[in-house]
């Protein structure tokens, strides 16, 4: 099954860890590309159910860039 | 700039601080007072520590630290949480009776307060137990840590009691501009991670001069501290005083130090330390987070670090915190720091100030206490706080009580705000600056500040009522007075 961020619903996922218990994966964290969410697919699903999550912690269709900046910085990265 | 000044300890309470010297040092003293325990099943790491964590941190008066060591899919991993979680825990640490009230455990912050005479101990790296263990290379926080999520709907996996040294990167053999602070830190990719600063703050201060200037800078985030650096890191001190000698002193015994390998100073006993250097420009989206207010923060972007080094002592225990809608660890851990200057501020200009209660929500709601020198003298002090350092931003709401009122004591304070308040005593100071994270404010950064003057009713002074006048001289004796001194001052008399 097609691993999807469950904030932006963004494809772009990459796998951190597997948590191993008797030589067997037990959980798997992942990370979002896009909106930097991560997640473990044990966590209950509050956290990691698109659709149980709250709306107001959805970032489907955000424009990242426009998001505010904390310390702005001082030029484009190089 | 540091002082001379040093603190005086009872017997026990210097026993207590010479056997200190770890955060392992002080889970083993805290289990001898039944105050740390370690959780005998196994947990999954969502949503079974938090659950904890606030169970814990329920108990404000003598909940204990919590050793998870079977962390479910982290075989051999170790978390530490609500260690700083109750007032007993901070009364042991002090060198007090687990019991002891909170107002005692104020007033002996105050005692030891100002001192900062540094009490440091040089430790060569090869001997600092931090250096047991070292990673260079494909370096994974989310294998090194078990990491978990505080809250449900956190943007990610936060170490959110790390204790943070960073060199000021213009003057980078400055020891004391060398800062310590407790930020909240968000792992990103398995060597990156966020570290969120204000330009307030000093790590802020550092990362605007270090991108303006195109200058590297350098940080070091301890994990698992000596338990008086969480608590003294987050004290304001001025931007040249170190934090590491102002914890030392408070209390009253050497804190070793050692050099992490990227130059910075750290706790040589501290349990782990995950170098890392600025992304100069470099930003990643951040949040949300539970934080102190009760409520998330947005989702903004924030300067990205990448792990350079990581060292750890063998078997680490990764310490962090419960923080989000209080009662929480986080609220036990900073709030007599935060009361304390405060009221130290106070006392200088108005000795009349007994106490300032300043625990709840970091402040957002501070209680003090006061003898009225004159009527409507309490209100002056109001003023004063709103313009301490950390009233500018924080006392929002602010109680004015005698000084016969203990305002750790919420039934003596409501007494006063029951049978002393007079309606026309409240101000409301509108658009006035706020904590950005607080959600009364009418735009994040601005809102409006309440004082309440329930001090008790003192007469003004009567002199207006019954006035006596005075005859002023005048009429045309006065008049060629005044031409006599004026021909005078002219010469020709
Ligand atoms: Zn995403």
């Amino acid at each position: 099954m097609k691993v999807i961020c469950p904030r932006c619903e963004s494809p772009g996922v990459t796998q951190m860890h597997a948590g191993m218990e008797d030589g067997k994966v037990l959980w798997r964290v992942w990370h979002c590309k896009d909106c930097a969410y991560t997640w473990r697919d044990s966590e209950p699903a509050e956290s990691v159910d698109p659709k149980m999550r709250p709306a107001w912690a959805q970032m489907k269709g955000v424009d990242f860039d426009s998001l505010r900046q904390v310390i702005p910085p001082a030029r484009k990265p190089t | 700039m540091a002082t001379e000044k040093t603190v005086s300890l009872s017997a026990e309470a210097g026993a207590i601080a010479a056997r200190v010297g770890s955060l392992r040092d002080f889970l083993t003293f805290l289990g001898e007072h039944e105050q740390c325990v370690r959780w005998p099943d196994p947990v999954m790491p969502e949503p079974d520590i938090r659950n904890i964590s606030v169970a814990a941190g329920n108990n404000v008066a003598t909940g204990p630290a919590v050793i998870f060591d079977q962390i479910r899919g982290y075989p051999g991993k170790r978390v530490a949480v609500n260690v700083h979680g109750s007032f007993g825990n901070l009364a042991l640490l002090l060198g007090l009776p687990k019991t002891t009230p909170v107002r005692d455990l104020f007033f002996e912050i105050i005692r030891r307060w100002g001192s900062d005479k540094p009490l440091l101990e040089r430790v060569p790296p090869e001997q600092a137990p931090v250096n047991e263990n070292r990673i260079d290379k494909n370096i994974n926080l989310y294998d090194l840590l078990p990491l978990y999520r505080i809250n449900a709907n956190d943007g990610g996996f936060y170490i959110a009691k790390a204790c943070v040294v960073s060199r000021d990167p213009l003057e980078p053999d400055n020891f004391g501009k060398q800062n310590v602070g407790i930020y909240r830190i968000q792992v990103m990719g398995p060597d990156t991670f966020t570290l969120l600063s204000i330009p307030a703050h000093d790590m802020g201060r550092q990362m605007l001069m270090a991108e303006q200037h195109g200058k590297p800078l350098k940080v070091s985030v301890m994990i698992g501290n000596h338990p008086a650096m969480p608590m003294f890191a987050a004290t304001p001190v001025g931007y040249d005083e170190s934090e590491f000698a102002y914890a030392s002193q408070m209390m009253g015994a050497a804190l070793r130090l050692t050099t992490a390998v990227n130059g910075t100073d750290i706790l040589a006993d501290t349990e782990m330390v995950i170098e890392g250097e600025l992304q100069l420009n470099q930003r990643e989206v951040e949040g949300p987070f539970g934080e102190f207010p009760g409520s998330y923060s947005g989702v903004r972007k924030v300067p990205l670090f990448r792990v350079t080094g990581v060292s750890h002592r063998n078997n680490p225990i990764f310490e962090n915190i419960y923080i989000g809608k209080g009662w929480t660890e986080h609220d036990t851990l900073i709030g007599l720091n935060t009361s304390a200057p405060i009221y130290a501020q106070l006392k200088k200009d108005f000795p009349e100030v007994a106490a300032v209660n300043a625990l709840y929500q970091h402040g957002l709601t501070g209680i003090i206490s006061v003898r009225n020198r004159f009527s409507g003298f309490a209100k002056s002090v109001a003023m004063r706080a709103l313009g301490t350092p950390h009233g500018t931003m924080y006392l929002k709401n602010l109680i004015l009580v005698d000084e016969n009122v203990d305002p750790f004591d919420l039934n003596q304070v409501m007494w006063a705000l029951s049978t002393r308040t007079r309606a026309n005593d409240i101000i409301v100071i509108p658009n006035m600056p706020m904590v950005p994270i607080d959600p009364a404010a009418e735009v994040p950064g601005k809102g409006h500040r309440l004082i309440i003057d329930a001090t008790s009713f003192m007469a003004p002074d009567n002199l207006g009522a019954d006035p006596h006048l005075v005859d002023r001289p005048m009429g045309p004796a006065i008049d060629a007075l005044m031409q006599r001194l004026n021909e005078l001052q002219k010469g020709h008399a």
